[in-house]
């Protein structure tokens, strides 16, 4: 291959990574290089200024059409334009979030959390668009690297560095699991390229080695359920929430997950929507429908059983989202038409809600410097907008209708029932799940307003930080307004599709 | 059985072995020593494959530097080379243990049993070559990438060691 070759490729429409590559790139040279005494404030900004750019740039590429790189190590569709933009809006507001962030005896925050963040946006990104298993990993392993020192940054606390040590051990062993499973994928078919391994995969049914292909698929889902967090590998995340501070919690529970059921849906509908089960009759997918079926299942129940009994906001959070992933599970459980759809709509809803949640509750926690619920005494009382917001948030999470949730969890409801009525079950589970999360969702926001007595109350010590009033102004504005229109986001969702 | 298939045999126990051996001795050392075993084994299977570049790379890398790099690590931090605890785990945890490995082995033996693999043709030429080739061509996404990764890990260690800028004032 010349140089010729090599610059005929569309590398343009990689300008969203270059941009948060050369930033992250040049963010760390100015650490390096600038004084120790130098203030480093302006490194949240400028960071969140460069994701804004590459959002800026994916949306200006979004009519650029379908371009592949390399023999897929790089495509660029509608698939991926779509998630890298859940992925970046994430991210800006994770970095808006972090810039407020205080550690326990530093009145500044590290610089190194703002690149670490971007290098972990970056392995994200790749995952998004990459129909290669090897740029697939990499980019995986780029993400969970990052978060696994982001979870580390907090030295002195020793919670923190309990977490990490468990993220960090449980991550590697589920990546190697992870990396087995591909490893089947590629002996079957002696390629990592997803094009061609779909092609050669179609024509290994009825053979032995379809078998061979199911165990890879086992191996495989083992690895995923441990990124997205689902039941039963998530047992890490209510530790790694709790230890890791409050941004790096969000953007664990929002953009890691995000990159979990991206590749989730590269690697499971490009391998085995193709290939067949060994009698032949079915789909490898379809044939192996009920692990998914059931740990979606699983995921919802405990995740929210569990959340009922904790009394760390953090941990209750944690397991939370882990009922989410349950939830974000349920479309692929069954293979609905509008997969694609359903995933993305939920995830955006979860984005824009979780983050505002987890915002709230970094200013309430910083303040009152107490993890319980107990934090959120008389909220109302105290800082009322903080109150109202977090009221948005958590009957979103619910899934009230007016909200954005509601809205997410209805279309994951309709096109699983319209599908097939056998997923009836999957639907009931999750509607019990919904409810059940009423109960933990409802006790913060019984907690909020109508505990406290007036005379005991204090007011916050601290004013809210401009930042944190951005970040909570737009996740409430998005909730509401993708809640009552959802086709703000559908509409540029199905342009993007035609 | 053919006779490649009986080195193989040997080398893959040997590499086991190894495993088994560095989570079961109780001294540091020891199992750093079991660890090199289980990499030169590797190391054998690659040149069994005729993938000899492949096989130094390994040899230099595991055998060599990270070895030696662990070497380092233990001499510069674990002063007491044997004070762990013997942690009592349950004969049920054992036993559900030892049933889902089985259960996974049996599954994965009757899964590949019927296999009937046709031998791959085997690559003549320079290895060393062809592999540089791809890497800088094909692959070259994912190269670049790899070096991100390091350097994030790189930053990320340097983080985590040094001294925060109170502790360096005292």
């Amino acid at each position: 291959m010349d140089l010729q070759t090599l610059l005929s490729f569309h590398w343009d429409t990689m300008m969203p990574e270059f941009i948060i590559l050369i930033s992250a790139t040049v963010l760390s040279l100015i650490d390096l290089f600038i004084g120790r005494s130098f203030s480093r404030k302006f490194f949240g900004w400028a960071s969140f200024i460069a994701v804004v750019a590459a959002l800026v740039s994916l949306i200006s590429l979004s009519d650029h059409g379908v371009t592949t790189i390399l023999n897929n190590s790089y495509v660029f569709d509608s698939f991926s334009i779509v998630f890298k933009a859940i992925l970046l809006i994430g991210t800006a507001l994770v970095i808006l979030m972090a810039i407020s962030d205080k550690f326990e005896n530093i009145e500044e925050v590290k610089s190194e959390y703002f690149y670490l963040l971007m290098t972990g946006l970056l392995g994200a990104m790749f995952m998004s668009s990459s129909g290669d298993l090897i740029t697939l990993f990499i980019g995986l392993e780029l993400l969970s690297i990052s978060s696994y020192i982001l979870v580390a940054i907090r030295k002195e606390n020793s919670k923190s560095n309990e977490a990490a040590m468990k993220y960090i051990i449980n991550g590697s062993i589920a990546s190697a699991i992870l990396l087995f499973g591909l490893s089947y994928i590629y002996g079957l078919t002696g390629s990592t390229d997803l094009a061609a391994v779909q092609q050669i995969v179609s024509t290994l049914s009825g053979t032995e080695l379809s078998g061979l292909l199911g165990l890879s698929f086992l191996f495989i889902i083992v690895g995923f359920t441990f990124k997205i967090a689902a039941a039963p590998f998530h047992m890490w995340a209510p530790d790694v929430y709790q230890g890791a501070s409050t941004p790096v919690a969000a953007f664990l529970s929002v953009v890691s997950k995000s990159a979990g059921f991206i590749i989730i849906i590269r690697v499971l509908l490009n391998i085995y929507a193709g290939a067949y089960s060994p009698d032949g009759q079915l789909p490898l997918l379809i044939n192996m429908q009920n692990y998914i079926f059931t740990i979606s299942a699983i995921t919802i129940i405990l995740g929210n059983a569990v959340a009922l009994m904790q009394t760390n906001i953090k941990r209750m959070f944690a397991y939370s989202s882990v009922a989410h992933a349950g939830y974000i599970l349920v479309p692929l459980a069954a293979v609905s038409p509008l997969l694609f759809e359903n995933i993305w709509f939920y995830l955006l809803a979860y984005t824009v809600t979780n983050i505002g949640a987890f915002a709230v509750i970094q200013y309430v926690v910083s303040d009152e410097n107490n993890e319980n619920i107990e934090a959120f005494r008389g909220l109302y009382k105290r800082k009322r907008s903080m109150a109202i917001a977090l009221l948005f948030f958590l009957i979103s999470l619910a899934g009230i209708p007016g909200t954005v949730g509601f809205i997410a969890k209805l279309q994951i409801i309709a096109s699983a029932l319209a599908n097939n009525p056998i997923n009836i079950t999957i639907v009931v589970i999750m509607i019990l799940g919904t409810l059940v999360s009423y109960f933990y969702y409802f006790r913060v926001i019984a907690e909020m307003f109508f505990k406290g007595d007036r005379l005991e109350l204090q007011p916050p010590k601290n004013e809210i930080p401009f930042n944190l009033i951005v970040v909570i102004g737009v996740c409430v504005a998005a909730t509401i307004v993708l809640g009552l229109m959802p086709n703000l986001a559908l509409d540029n969702f199905y342009k993007l599709f035609s | 059985m053919s006779s490649s298939g009986i080195v193989f045999s040997i080398i893959a126990i040997c590499a086991i072995l190894g495993g088994l051996m560095m989570i079961t001795l109780k001294k540091v050392m020891h199992m750093t020593v079991a660890m090199i075993l289980t990499y030169f084994s590797i190391a054998a299977l690659y040149v069994l494959l005729t993938a000899e570049f492949v096989a130094v790379a390994q040899v230099l890398v595991y055998s060599g530097g990270i070895t030696i790099l662990m070497v380092f690590g233990i001499m510069l931090t674990y002063h007491k080379a044997e004070n762990r605890d013997e942690e009592k785990v349950s004969s049920f945890r054992k036993l559900i243990t030892f049933l889902s490995v089985a259960t996974l082995g049996i599954v994965s033996y009757f899964l590949v049993a019927p296999v009937d693999f046709v031998a791959e043709e085997i690559f003549v030429g320079d290895h060393t070559k062809a592999i540089g080739e791809i890497l800088y061509t094909n692959y070259i996404i994912p190269f670049e990438l790899v070096s991100i990764l390091l350097l994030v890990a790189l930053i990320g260690a340097v983080l985590l060691a040094k001294k925060d800028k109170e502790e360096a004032n005292e």
